[in-house]
């Protein structure tokens, strides 16, 4: 009798405790792997805190069916064993999803995380990264690079190519400028120029401008050789800038479409006027944009960097909230259906996405779509240009709506 | 034991627990007009441990393991004071800054534990920061190329300089961009903070 009793009372201790304990254990852990301080951290930093405002935004506004998030972030400095090894440590804290970087990380993580099983959404757009057979566990919310190079290579055709005095009497040429070891560089280069061949471009030597390049003056000078109507440029700002000063200096006269990195708002405080009229895709608003949700976007920057003004924000910011916004649905899909695992995030989340317009399509994104068997999450692409410093929308390219034969069997991957 | 007790055994813990949970909640009952903002001041830095300054490239075979770009990490501990000027217990809940040597950002770090400050009472947290010669050049190679460029100096002379004047504290260390989040019940604060090492 007295055991019955005393089983009543500690019955009644558990549950209590146990009331308590239930709450605390509604906690979603997700990491971070960022760099804010290595060689690509002058893009990768404004990324970095981007990504922290935006899960802080996620915290305000429910979190995940009520859940909170736990962000745990790491700088990696660029450093792919510092990389490695944070991994190892998220993975072990019990993450169940993270938010990568760039090409350099999600390469040299893409065959751990798809053996794990641990969604890895980066700002890595490399076209390799969207057959589910290879990299399924990698994703994000932007058209990948190849299909951003073909739109923007297309919206030059179509808007200033027809105002060439030679326009009609000869083809256009196209000349592609990229650090040749970069993966992140390299990326777009069989996709620009397969674009390129049916569009009718002559199509010129490369040039290899390193990602640590400030004086390109001998690429420039043979560049002037081909005369290029217009060069693709594979890198990321600083390097881009000092092509394009070069390239202004020394009269080369022919348009710039640069790749998403290499074009940012540093671009014109760097390059000045030899980066106007260059062209970029825009899969994001830019910062300084007052549309959708922007507004929001900068209360958040204001409010947890404190310490970093509103002008030094570059884009990234918006880019690393449609990662986290795009995160955000999957979790909350995978959640809904009680499968909060990797598999579960991947297929009960992402995969049920069919033209799913993240946050309203309030940070200018287009709507994304991913399936079992295609994670290119979209073919529209908006292209902007540089005018007088500001970005302005030239015109959107659908590519798969454009080419969708090509799109559904022989684009997909590269 | 009578039945009758043990019934007043249970409603007597439960009470004790909503009595504890309420007592609790009526401790964290701060407003945003009454919630002050803790002050975040840097005691010091240390260097918690030197290895010189060396660099050895991928094409150097080392006398045990793999090759690749190799060079001298240089560990940090910044130790911060943090006051609650408040008179109820503030918790920290974010922790981040960015390690600068001169004016170039080298690191940027977070801490993640949490900790609770008494009401009018100062703690201690010491946040690490390690750093290698390897990503530093990396960094003033591509981001800060252009800065290198127009103070006239490269990104080898810097290094040099750094890894040999910060363990003699000869070279200030600059805490940039700080953010620590607190809170406090339902309210949050987020302080900003900068500071110099040795002042």
């Amino acid at each position: 009798m007295k055991m019955r009793k005393f089983f009543i009372i500690l019955s009644a201790v558990v549950f209590l405790f146990g009331l308590s304990s239930m709450a605390m254990a509604k906690v979603i852990k997700i990491g971070g792997l960022t760099d804010c301080t290595g060689a690509t951290s002058d893009v990768g930093k404004d990324y970095a805190l981007g990504l922290s405002d935006a899960w802080h935004y996620v915290n305000d506004t429910g979190g995940i069916n009520g859940k909170k998030i736990k962000y745990t972030w790491f700088d990696y400095g660029y450093r792919i064993p510092e990389a490695l090894t944070k991994y190892k440590l998220l993975k072990r804290m019990g993450v169940i999803a993270i938010e990568g970087w760039g090409t350099g990380d999600t390469e040299a993580l893409s065959p751990t995380v798809f053996k794990d099983k641990l969604p890895y959404v980066s700002a890595s757009f490399s076209a390799h990264l969207t057959n589910p057979a290879k990299s399924a566990y990698n994703l994000f919310f932007a058209p990948d690079y190849s299909t951003q190079a073909r739109a923007n290579l297309t919206a030059w055709f179509e808007t200033r190519w027809p105002k060439n005095k030679d326009y009609g009497k000869r083809s256009p040429r196209l000349s592609c400028v990229y650090s040749f070891p970069s993966p992140y560089a390299s990326a777009p280069i069989k996709a620009i120029k397969d674009q390129a061949k049916m569009l009718g471009f002559e199509i010129g030597p490369d040039q290899d401008v390193g990602l640590t390049s400030i004086d390109t003056k001998s690429q420039i000078m043979a560049l002037k050789k081909f005369k290029p109507d217009v060069c693709w440029h594979g890198n990321t700002t600083m390097a881009v800038s000092a092509t394009m000063r070069d390239a202004y200096a020394l009269g080369l006269h022919t348009d710039w479409l640069v790749n998403f990195w290499g074009y940012d708002e540093n671009l014109p405080r760097l390059a000045r006027e030899a980066a106007e009229g260059s062209m970029c895709a825009g899969p994001a608003y830019f910062i300084g944009s007052d549309k959708g949700m922007m507004k929001t976007v900068k209360e958040y920057a204001r409010k947890y960097t404190p310490a970093i003004p509103l002008k030094k924000r570059l884009k990234f910011t918006v880019t690393a909230w449609a990662n986290v916004l795009l995160l955000r649905e999957a979790l909350i899909r995978a959640d809904k259906a009680g499968d909060l695992t990797g598999p579960g995030i991947l297929h009960k989340g992402f995969e049920t996405m069919s033209d799913f317009a993240i946050a309203d399509g309030g940070l200018g994104t287009s709507p994304v779509t991913y399936t079992v068997t295609d994670h290119r999450s979209t073919g529209i692409v908006p292209v902007f240009e540089l005018k007088n410093g500001t970005f302005h929308h030239v015109k959107t390219i659908n590519v798969k709506a454009r080419w969708p034969k090509k799109w559904a069997s022989q684009w997909h991957g590269w | 034991m009578t039945k009758k007790s043990t019934i007043l055994l249970i409603v007597l813990i439960f009470g004790m627990g909503m009595i504890f949970a309420s007592c609790a909640s009526m401790q964290s009952k701060p407003t945003s007009a009454t919630f002050k903002a803790p002050i975040v001041a840097l005691d010091s830095v240390q260097v918690t441990q030197y290895n010189g300054y060396w660099y050895y490239s991928g094409k150097i075979k080392p006398t045990k393991g793999k090759a690749g770009n190799n060079s001298a990490v240089l560990p940090l501990a910044f130790v911060f004071n943090i006051t609650n000027p408040n008179n109820f217990p503030v918790k920290l809940d974010g922790f981040g800054f960015t390690v600068a040597f001169e004016d170039f950002d080298v690191n940027m770090v977070n801490a993640y534990e949490t900790q609770w400050i008494p009401p009018g009472k100062t703690n201690q947290i010491s946040v690490p920061s390690i750093l290698d010669v390897r990503q530093v050049l990396l960094s003033l190679l591509v981001p800060n190329a252009f800065k290198v460029k127009e103070k006239g100096t490269n990104a080898w002379a810097l290094l040099e300089k750094w890894w040999t004047g910060i363990p003699a504290y000869n070279i200030p260390i600059y805490v940039k961009g700080g953010a620590a989040t607190f809170i406090a019940g339902e309210e949050q604060k987020v302080v900003s903070f900068t500071a110099k090492f040795p002042k």
